[in-house]
């Protein structure tokens, strides 16, 4: 839910071509800030994008159907906001590329994997000060996503709105079922994505709790949960 | 082998003249016919870069399942679309579901015959540094991850992790996708060593070929004086 899988088409020019433009001033923003970074991060973000990549392949059996993860949150602390957005972007335009998304849309998925992230960076600093590295982890997510998921639910309404507006249709009644199917779906991703960022954070504090940035060391109880 | 796997492999080994003929060429095509159709009004032109479409997918040798998968995910979404703003007249409803499979479809017939070094070479010079390498070494780390996803997902269902509380599945799910991170971590520092060695000074330097232009992109300007003509016959027609 952190990623519009709408092809190109779908959306109006002017909610896509904004964000596009905006996602190209916060990409240059972020490549000014991290000019001078080393060349060994730069491979170390293309394993973490490609990790976010495969991930969205990974089906995760729900009873009758299938969830796929982005990762967002985890990727976001991990390599911090400014990598994870540039993360987000490589992401999207590949899956633009294989019919995931749209080349149009490349800028508003972009936006949304990296508000996710970026939130979620920032919230893991404050919330690792008082909590063990998978709880801080997973808190993070949950920042980053329940924001992400929001703004995804309000661009698919904004879009649904345009379209039946368009059309000269009654809006009320359509959009009330739309969001009424999509809050609990996005409820759910924001929960799923929360727990599997909790069972990465666990795995990571207790294997190598030095990739986990400015974590606590994990407590003994955590390692024996 | 997963679909974006079958993609890279026909782009990589089809012998077509879509497949000879230069990156930069097919990309300046694709990204037309994509504009077209997200642009237009106007039916008739839609559908004529919808045939248009099916002509270069068919062309390139695709195997029929990828065509299927290409195609059917943008009508999927589309007639979900379509069935919410249900109502009115035919034709918005129409336009709606020929223009993501028109563009879906031209965007894999471009991945389906370009390889993707020359694909991200002429993205690349429009890109940050940053964001071109990254880019190249996503797309590199990309099949190696999804194979060991695969492995770790059918370990994971040998193993029971499929059964119980949705909480314990997706906890267990991110133990093991902690587990690539790891690999990740570990694989980054061997490529940036095996970068070094290759000389690395702070730019992966693409292919240069993907603007040799050559006989076989005759075939893209025949299909672009096609696409103009429709554009220039169709485009204001309702």
């Amino acid at each position: 839910m952190s990623h519009l899988h709408i092809p190109d088409g779908v959306l109006p020019l002017w909610l896509w071509g904004p964000g596009w433009g905006l996602a190209l001033i916060a990409m240059l923003a972020l490549w000014r800030v991290q000019r001078d970074r080393p060349g060994q991060r730069v491979a170390y973000e293309g394993a973490l994008g490609a990790l976010m990549l495969a991930a969205m392949a990974l089906e995760v059996p729900l009873g009758p159907v299938e969830y796929h993860l982005t990762l967002a949150g985890p990727i976001g602390v991990l390599l911090g906001p400014a990598g994870a957005f540039q993360a987000a972007f490589i992401a999207s335009a590949l899956l633009a590329f294989i019919g995931h998304g749209g080349l149009t849309l490349i800028g508003l998925n972009t936006l949304l994997l990296g508000t996710a992230a970026a939130l979620a960076s920032f919230a893991y600093r404050l919330l690792a000060r008082r909590w063990p590295g998978a709880r801080a982890l997973a808190g993070a997510t949950l920042v980053g996503h329940t924001v992400s998921g929001t703004a995804w639910l309000l661009l698919v309404l904004a879009a649904a709105r345009f379209r039946v507006h368009d059309l000269g249709l009654e809006t009320g009644a359509r959009l009330g079922v739309l969001a009424g199917l999509a809050v609990p779906l996005d409820a759910f991703a924001v929960a799923a994505e929360t727990v599997v960022a909790f069972g990465m954070g666990q795995f990571l504090a207790r294997v190598r709790p030095d990739l986990m940035p400015g974590a606590a060391v994990p407590e003994p109880r955590e390692l024996e949960a | 082998m997963s679909v974006i796997g079958r993609i890279d492999l026909l782009a990589n080994a089809g012998i077509t003249p879509w497949h000879r003929a230069s990156a930069i060429t097919k990309l300046v095509l694709a990204l037309g016919i994509v504009g077209a159709a997200v642009a237009t009004r106007s039916l008739p032109l839609l559908v004529a870069l919808q045939l248009v479409a099916w002509a270069l997918v068919l062309s390139c040798r695709m195997p029929w399942r990828v065509v299927v998968a290409g195609a059917s995910y943008p009508l999927f979404v589309a007639t979900l679309f379509m069935a919410a703003t249900w109502g009115g007249a035919w034709r918005p409803q129409l336009a709606l579901l020929l223009r993501p499979v028109t563009a879906a479809l031209v965007v894999l017939w471009l991945v389906g015959t370009t390889p993707s070094p020359d694909l991200f070479a002429p993205i690349s010079r429009v890109l940050p540094r940053h964001l071109a390498d990254g880019l190249f070494l996503t797309y590199r780390a990309l099949f190696e991850l999804l194979g060991r996803i695969e492995r770790m997902a059918r370990a994971l269902r040998m193993r029971g992790a499929g059964a119980g509380p949705p909480a314990r599945r997706f906890t267990t799910a991110g133990e093991g996708l902690a587990t690539l991170v790891l690999h990740g971590f570990e694989r980054s520092q061997r490529l940036y060593a095996v970068m070094l060695l290759r000389g690395y000074s702070g730019r992966i330097c693409g292919c240069r070929h993907w603007a040799e232009v050559g006989r076989d992109d005759l075939w893209v300007g025949a299909a672009a004086a096609v696409v103009a003509a429709a554009i220039v016959g169709l485009g204001g027609r309702a």
